[in-house]
């Protein structure tokens, strides 16, 4: 039997600011239906709106109690409705998916597209409302207990927090320094009332991104959604600003019982998707630093001169920042920010070998080509395109880098200006 | 060569399973219309192997804790140059991973498949060990070890297990303690080496983009035959007892956590008693379980956190719940009812059909990546299991023997319970 490979894309506007986007390919044993809905993170709105995808997807009018609508995705061959929150750039993303085996797999001929379809469809227009056209008490103390309980979490895991503390130094005053489910304050204070009407705003107001991907049937989900949004809608503000250096390196010390330290240094590289013709450059050049178990980070910093533990680095191509994460002994603490500097150093230097850039490129472009393969890396692909000029395939990405020379490469480390160092260490002494 | 084609009708896969003259057990996978290829080549040699005697020998060895890591991070190493530096040139993703019970090192790749197995292979087959790259070594892992120091659910997980094992060295960190891994010497590591990273206790997995008569080509060129070392693990005696039904440790969380752990005497059930516990587990406590929501319901329990694992492997198994809540105690106590309740009222045949068809579709669904596919066959080989059988009694499972499970699973006066709790004198001091 031969096994059908083909893949299938298409486009379509459903309404102003309504963009869908869709990939059948039967290699997939799987469906996934995404709705990503993004407004600009604020302060203000931020609680409200990160509640929403997960209080849309724990009930709705067809199954408006949690524990009903649960039974109905099991006996959906474990299929899943979903809730999340993400950060892009100064954007808050907001999602709600629905992931379940292809329909070719029922064992009972289920229709599981219709369903999902469906069932997502109901998540967001018809969400379980009481009278009062509010979320039910239950169902919101729950989601606003949960999110204060996640929220408090994050420290536990040190190397996310550290992460985290880094960019809020390195960001200090941008939205994108604002946690994605805003302030533990705004969650303890929010109220029904504001995230109903944080609801109506996401309808009326932010950008939808809708992904259908997989062995799925996408006419099944335009035609369901197709005259759906209200009309005359109008679009929040969705700019990110990726700032230049600010001509200084700010410090941060937070002390707290751990054995091992972390060190995170933040740069601003002044370049952003916007100016998509550096951005390949910039991308390679963070792999040659430190994306790959024979950067320069890792083979020097770590296994030659034995400093750190993980030594890697990541380039942000929405706010133009690349951060440095590592975590270090306190003792070298100092030789190890020497070193990572000067490992940056010799890129712009010209200190870069030809087995250096090949290794780079092959390594970036395995990467690449390994997203087409996973129904979650191609969504997270795509999505992270949505605020940029143009969009590429994984290929045409990986096309691009093949073409980066080595003085664009020092060229792409000159743009890098370090502007914050954020440093968690053991004891309480100051 | 003995190759056989192992199919499933129900997913509609299928996959080559070759016996090698070498004596490794090969595993090829394809993926029509994949752009990646997923290769592991493993050992059925883990953290709990401390205590063994070969089939060559009058004797049991005992070797300190940590080595099985420890010889996974130095095979990176040959003599000439280093694994990483090679995988440069095919542009693979490499990686290695050590768990209880076994030992792998595998690469991702979408060009030069073929050049990346070779490097696979060879580098595997060619330990090199000086005690001046042990020393470096020791200093690398000592790090890594007081990284996990700093994590608390490994903390959380490890005193459980201490709390749940008496001897069997499960309960030892992967990667041993500073001091264990500070007597590693080479003449251990060669001699680790050589009894576990026979081919024929190690299985070699290639899920994706792939070619089965390539990869034989590839296999025959590079892989030594070696006589066959047989390997007895020998474990100290564990009895079914617990040690302790409480323990609890203040770490710098905001949180408090909870690993609760049922012990329960090793059984021999294969695919069928994997596929009838990943089912109870569904209709006992996944988000759709009446347990769930009543945690829920009080507060006890968050669904970003709370999650169950069917924990087993030579000498161990137990059901372990984790999570994080306010009171954990509280916790334990209704999950512990809630098997009672079923234990005497029986299992709902809804609650079973749903359930069933839950974790059908779920493993169905994890045939779809290839490093899925490839990591799962590995560990179902050295326990035995083939992936399509297993497949196979979930969809054929009964009730009856559902409910039977509870007899020996899930009983209270075998469980653990591991709290970590927020130490409010370790509070951020911002400097």
């Amino acid at each position: 039997m031969q096994a059908d490979t083909t893949r299938l894309f298409s486009e379509y506007v459903l309404g102003e600011g309504v963009h869908f986007r869709s990939i059948q390919d039967r290699r997939f044993k799987t469906q996934r239906i995404s709705i990503h809905m993004m407004v600009p993170l604020k302060k203000e709105t931020a609680a409200a709106n990160a509640m929403l995808p997960y209080l849309l997807t724990r009930t709705n009018r067809a199954y408006p109690d949690y524990t009903l609508l649960g039974r109905r995705m099991q006996e959906l061959y474990g299929a899943s409705l979903s809730g999340d929150v993400q950060k892009l750039g100064d954007v808050q993303v907001l999602s709600i998916s629905a992931t379940g085996i292809s329909d070719r797999y029922a064992l009972h001929g289920e229709k599981i597209s219709r369903e999902l379809t469906e069932l997502l469809c109901s998540s967001l227009f018809e969400p379980y409302l009481d009278q009062d056209g509010l979320f039910p008490q239950d169902g919101f103390g729950q989601e606003k207990r949960q999110t204060l309980e996640t929220i408090d979490s994050e420290l536990n895991d040190k190397r996310i927090y550290a992460k985290r503390r880094g960019l809020e130094l390195l960001l200090d005053g941008e939205p994108a320094a604002l946690s994605r489910y805003g302030t533990r304050e705004a969650v303890a204070s929010l109220t029904r009332e504001a995230v109903a009407a944080a609801w109506q705003e996401l309808l009326h107001h932010a950008r939808f991104e809708i992904m259908v991907m997989g062995d799925c049937f996408p006419e099944l989900v335009v035609d369901t959604l197709r005259g759906r949004f209200p009309v005359g809608r109008e679009l929040s503000d969705c700019t990110t600003i990726a700032k230049p250096s600010s001509g200084q390196v700010r410090e941060r010390t937070d002390c707290m019982d751990v054995v091992q330290c972390k060190l995170i240094m933040g740069f601003r590289t002044g370049i952003s998707a916007q100016q998509w013709q550096e951005l390949p450059a910039l991308k390679l050049m963070c792999a040659v630093l430190g994306g790959t178990p024979h950067s320069k980070l890792f083979a020097n910093v770590r296994e030659k001169m034995s400093l750190c533990y993980y030594c890697s680095s990541r380039y942000d191509s929405n706010k133009g920042i690349l951060l440095i994460e590592s975590g270090v002994e306190e003792s070298n603490l100092e030789k190890a920010r020497e070193a990572i500097l000067q490992q940056l150093e010799e890129i712009r230097s010209g200190n870069v070998t030809e087995e250096e850039i090949t290794s780079a490129k092959l390594s970036v472009c395995n990467g690449l080509r390994t997203v087409e393969d996973y129904l979650g890396g191609m969504e997270s692909w795509y999505l992270s395109q949505t605020f940029h000029p143009r969009t590429l395939t994984p290929e045409d990405s990986a096309q691009e880098m093949q073409q980066v020379t080595a003085e664009q490469i020092q060229k792409a480390a000159e743009h890098c200006v370090l502007d914050a160092v954020y440093v968690m260490k053991g004891g309480s002494e100051v | 060569m003995n190759i056989t084609r192992v199919e499933s009708i129900r997913t509609g896969d299928w996959y080559d399973k070759i016996e090698h003259p070498s004596g490794l057990q090969i595993l090829v996978y394809p993926k029509p219309g994949s752009h990646s290829t997923y290769a592991v080549f493993g050992t059925r040699y883990g953290s709990i192997d401390t205590r063994f005697r070969r089939s060559d020998e009058e004797t049991d060895s005992e070797v300190p804790a940590g080595i099985a890591h420890f010889l996974e991070h130095k095979l990176f190493e040959n003599e000439d140059c280093d694994a990483f530096a090679r995988y440069a040139k095919t542009g693979a993703s490499a990686n290695a991973y050590t768990s209880f019970d076994m030992t792998c090192y595998l690469f991702s790749c979408t060009e030069n498949v073929y050049e990346s197995l070779e490097i696979l292979l060879d580098f595997v087959q060619k330990p090199y060990f000086t005690e001046q790259t042990i020393q470096k070594e020791q200093g690398i892992i000592g790090q890594e070890i007081r990284m996990y120091e700093d994590d608390p659910s490994w903390r959380g997980m490890f005193n459980l297990l201490h709390a749940l094992y008496h001897v069997h060295p499960v309960k030892t960190d992967i990667a041993g303690t500073v001091e264990s891994i500070a007597q590693i010497t080479p003449e251990m590591l060669y001699r680790c080496y050589h009894t576990f990273y026979n081919l024929h206790n190690m299985v070699l997995c290639v899920a994706g983009n792939v070619d089965t008569e390539k990869v034989l080509e590839v296999a025959d060129r590079l892989l030594k035959p070696a006589e066959e070392v047989r390997v007895e693990r020998a474990f100290p005696a564990e009895p079914d007892k617990i040690v302790q039904p409480y323990v609890e440790e203040k770490l710098p969380v905001s949180f408090p956590m909870f690993n609760l752990g049922f012990k329960e005497v090793p059984e021999d059930g294969g695919e069928k008693a994997v596929a009838e516990t990943d089912i109870l587990l569904e209709l006992f406590a996944s988000d759709a379980s009446p347990l769930f929501r009543s945690l829920l319901d009080a507060g006890l329990i968050n669904e970003s956190s709370f999650g169950y694992d069917y924990f087993t492997g030579t000498g161990y198994s137990a059901v372990l719940f984790s999570g994080e809540s306010r009171d954990p105690q509280a916790v334990a106590k209704a999950i512990c009812c809630e098997a009672d309740r079923l234990r005497r009222k029986g299992i709902d045949p809804d609650d079973f059909a749903r359930a069933q068809k839950a974790v059908y579709g779920r493993n169905l669904s994890a045939l779809n990546g290839a490093e899925n596919i490839a990591n799962g066959m590995t560990a179902m080989t050295f326990r035995g299991q083939e992936l399509f059988r297993y497949i196979d009694m979930v969809a054929e499972a009964s009730l009856e023997n559902v409910q039977q499970r509870l007899n020996h699973q899930l009983l209270p006066e075998f469980s653990a319970l591991s709290v970590i709790l927020p130490d409010e004198s370790l509070t951020t001091l911002e400097v």
